[in-house]
């Protein structure tokens, strides 16, 4: 259901299924999420908590909780440099760091619970140079003194000796971002980046991951509950609800003419700063407990274009709404994919 | 370096006006108990058969210094504790305080801080072990053990490791020297007795307070694995020993030592018990006989100074250990 693309995809998810295993049995947090993203493409993950975007973030890095499970038929492959990393298949933590500060790196959404209280930032960054790469310690920290200074904090070599809890809440996401970009990942995935950010703030650390996308050449998936931030910084978007993925397409294009029903509400939802009298229009009820997942489309319960006999019976495959626009809806008249 | 020097002249001070609150509080006690030294002393005459005046008790009064006021007689004793380290003469013994107490509150405290390391020694790797071990079996079996040094108290545990030494070996174990060596000069044949004999109050001192040390290491490091600079470190490619050591359990690190304090005052108020049934000849024995048999004040009131001074200068300690260990904490003492 992905778009088509012209090339080998750096990272392809395919039939993506995770469960938890807990007290009341196994909780269902992803089902069948396929997605794939291109070098240097930036893919927008988006959907509301509990929607299963960060432990799908989670599972490429296999960073997920020691109850999880993947479904047998699951796969992300990894394509590096010729290579073909079949993540899901890594055994070892030390097999894994490649996918860990390797060629993946990630940022959270907590800037300053991500690092290490008692560490300088110059440790951890160092820490991690020596781990991924074969500099020296006096190299690691000469790189990461650099690193600091591209991100645009001032007086880095000094900086570098400071502990996170010297830093002011943006300083320590670029801190963390120069973090991530130091071993030169090809895919950076992060977690709601700007989440716990000041606007102001926001938007630097945004004009920021932009311009160091683009020198950089790396793939972001971006994750947020924010279709304005999304808007500005994907070219595709994926658009998750209760595990599975309802719509993707470039981002113009889902913003524009959302396919499904559900990304039409979250898009009614956003306010309109244009138009500051306008009623909100939340997309109605809740979401259903992850222990309680509706039968058919997981939407159906919320969904004001629901089907009766159809929606709560069969699960919707997915529809080709326009050339690399894809939604998985009964309501859509498309293609099926 | 100048900035820590100040917080540490500061926290000494703080822990010396500390000690000085204390020993006017022990002064105080002392002072209430009813009938002073004289009294008793020559109280104690008459059971052996000397008849007494009240002109022998005021003459006694005067030559010990009890006709003078409180607060001169408190500022007398607290100098010469703190110049000279005398804590004056026994009501009951006539002998100096000093001498009686000596060695043996040396030994006690030997003995509570050997337990204390023992407990460390064990809590520490099976603590931070335990809190990342996914095992069920192995986590009820450890929380089955720690339970069990909660639950069984110390002087059971002394009384069945003495029953079982008695049945097997013949010989209770108790006492801190043979009979042999008891009166013995020290030497090294001595030394080693003591220490064949030593580790049994450590071990059942040890016990009760491993399983605490124990279970609040495992709290700890288990309440540090769960947080997020732990994935992020994790996420770098961090693993192993190295993730679990520099991350989760140097950061349970502050806490760990902060404890310290309280362990080592829970270990000597267990201390007088055990030593009651193991026969040791140490100052928790001699403390219960002080306040509970002779009613001797003066002996009593030294002793209770000395444990809680060497628990105000192991907190002074665990302040500037924990100054070093958090930087949160050095930034604020010792600025930028």
């Amino acid at each position: 259901m992905a778009a088509p693309l012209p090339e080998t995809p750096l990272l392809s998810v395919q039939d993506l299924s995770i469960r938890f295993r807990t007290d009341e049995g196994l909780i269902t947090a992803v089902d069948g999420v396929s997605f794939d993203i291109a070098p240097g493409e930036v893919l927008g993950l988006v959907g509301e908590s509990g929607s299963g975007k960060s432990v799908t973030a989670k599972a490429l890095m296999r960073l997920n909780p020691g109850n999880t499970v993947y479904a047998p038929e699951s796969r992300i492959v990894l394509h590096d440099e010729g290579r073909a990393i079949d993540v899901l298949a890594l055994k070892r933590a030390r097999d894994m760091m490649v996918v860990r500060g390797g060629r993946v790196s990630m940022i959270f959404q907590e800037p300053m619970a991500s690092f290490a209280p008692a560490l300088t930032i110059g440790q951890q960054m160092v820490e991690q140079l020596v781990l991924h790469t074969d500099m020296t310690k006096r190299q690691a920290r000469a790189h990461a003194i650099d690193m600091l200074a591209r991100v645009g904090i001032s007086d880095p070599a000094a900086r570098i000796d400071q502990y996170a809890f010297e830093f002011s809440g943006g300083m320590r996401q670029r801190a963390m971002i120069a973090m991530a970009l130091s071993t030169r990942p090809r895919l950076l995935i992060a977690d709601e980046p700007t989440t716990a950010l000041d606007v102001t703030i926001q938007a630097q650390v945004l004009d920021l991951m932009r311009g160091l996308v683009a020198e950089y050449g790396m793939a972001i998936l971006f994750i947020t509950h924010d279709l304005g931030v999304i808007a500005q910084m994907a070219d595709r978007v994926a658009v998750m609800y209760l595990g599975r993925v309802a719509e993707t397409g470039a981002v113009r294009k889902v913003i524009r003419t959302p396919a499904h029903p559900y990304t039409a509400g979250l898009l009614n939802a956003l306010p309109n700063v244009n138009d500051p009298d306008a009623p909100l229009t939340p997309v109605a009820g809740d979401i259903p407990s992850p222990l309680d997942r509706p039968t058919g489309c997981v939407f159906h319960t919320r969904c004001p274009r629901m089907i009766p006999g159809t929606c709560d019976a069969a699960v919707p495959s997915a529809h080709v709404v326009a050339p690399g626009h894809v939604a998985a809806c009964f309501a859509l008249a498309g293609v099926p994919a | 370096m100048i900035l820590f020097l100040r917080f540490a002249v500061m926290r000494a001070a703080m822990a010396l006006i500390t000690l000085l609150t204390v020993s006017f509080i022990v002064f105080s006690l002392m002072a209430l108990v009813p009938a002073n030294c004289a009294e008793r002393y020559l109280a104690y005459k008459t059971t052996q058969g000397e008849q007494i005046t009240i002109a022998d008790i005021r003459a006694e009064e005067r030559r010990l210094g009890l006709d003078k006021p409180y607060v001169e007689r408190w500022v007398r004793w607290v100098g010469n504790v703190f110049l000279e380290g005398d804590f004056g003469e026994s009501c009951i013994l006539r002998v100096r305080v000093s001498q009686l107490v000596g060695d043996k509150f040396l030994l006690s405290l030997g003995i509570c801080a050997a337990a204390l390391i023992f407990a460390y020694a064990i809590a520490l790797p099976v603590g931070i072990f335990s809190a990342t071990a996914s095992s069920p079996v192995l986590n009820n079996v450890l929380r089955l053990v720690s339970y069990l040094g909660l639950a069984l108290p110390n002087f059971l545990l002394a009384l069945i490791i003495m029953l079982i030494s008695t049945l097997v070996f013949g010989d209770s174990m108790t006492g801190l020297f043979s009979r042999e060596m008891r009166d013995a000069p020290w030497s090294w044949d001595k030394a080693m007795d003591f220490l064949s004999r030593a580790w049994l109050p450590v071990f059942i001192l040890g016990w009760s307070a491993t399983a605490f040390a124990m279970q609040s290491v495992r709290a700890l490091v288990s309440d540090e694995y769960g947080k997020l600079y732990v994935m992020a470190a994790r996420a770098r490619g961090i693993h192993g020993a190295r993730l679990l050591w520099r991350y989760p359990a140097r950061h349970a690190l502050g806490p760990i030592i902060n404890s310290l304090g309280f362990d080592l005052n829970r270990v000597f108020n267990q201390l007088p018990i055990v030593a009651v049934i193991l026969v040791l000849t140490e100052s928790g024995a001699l403390l219960l006989e002080a306040l509970a048999r002779s009613n001797d004040q003066q002996l009593a009131g030294a002793i209770i100074f000395l444990l809680t001074g060497s628990i105000v200068a192991l907190n002074f300690l665990t302040d500037i250990l924990l100054a070093l260990a958090d930087p949160r904490v050095r930034r604020s003492v010792m600025g930028g």
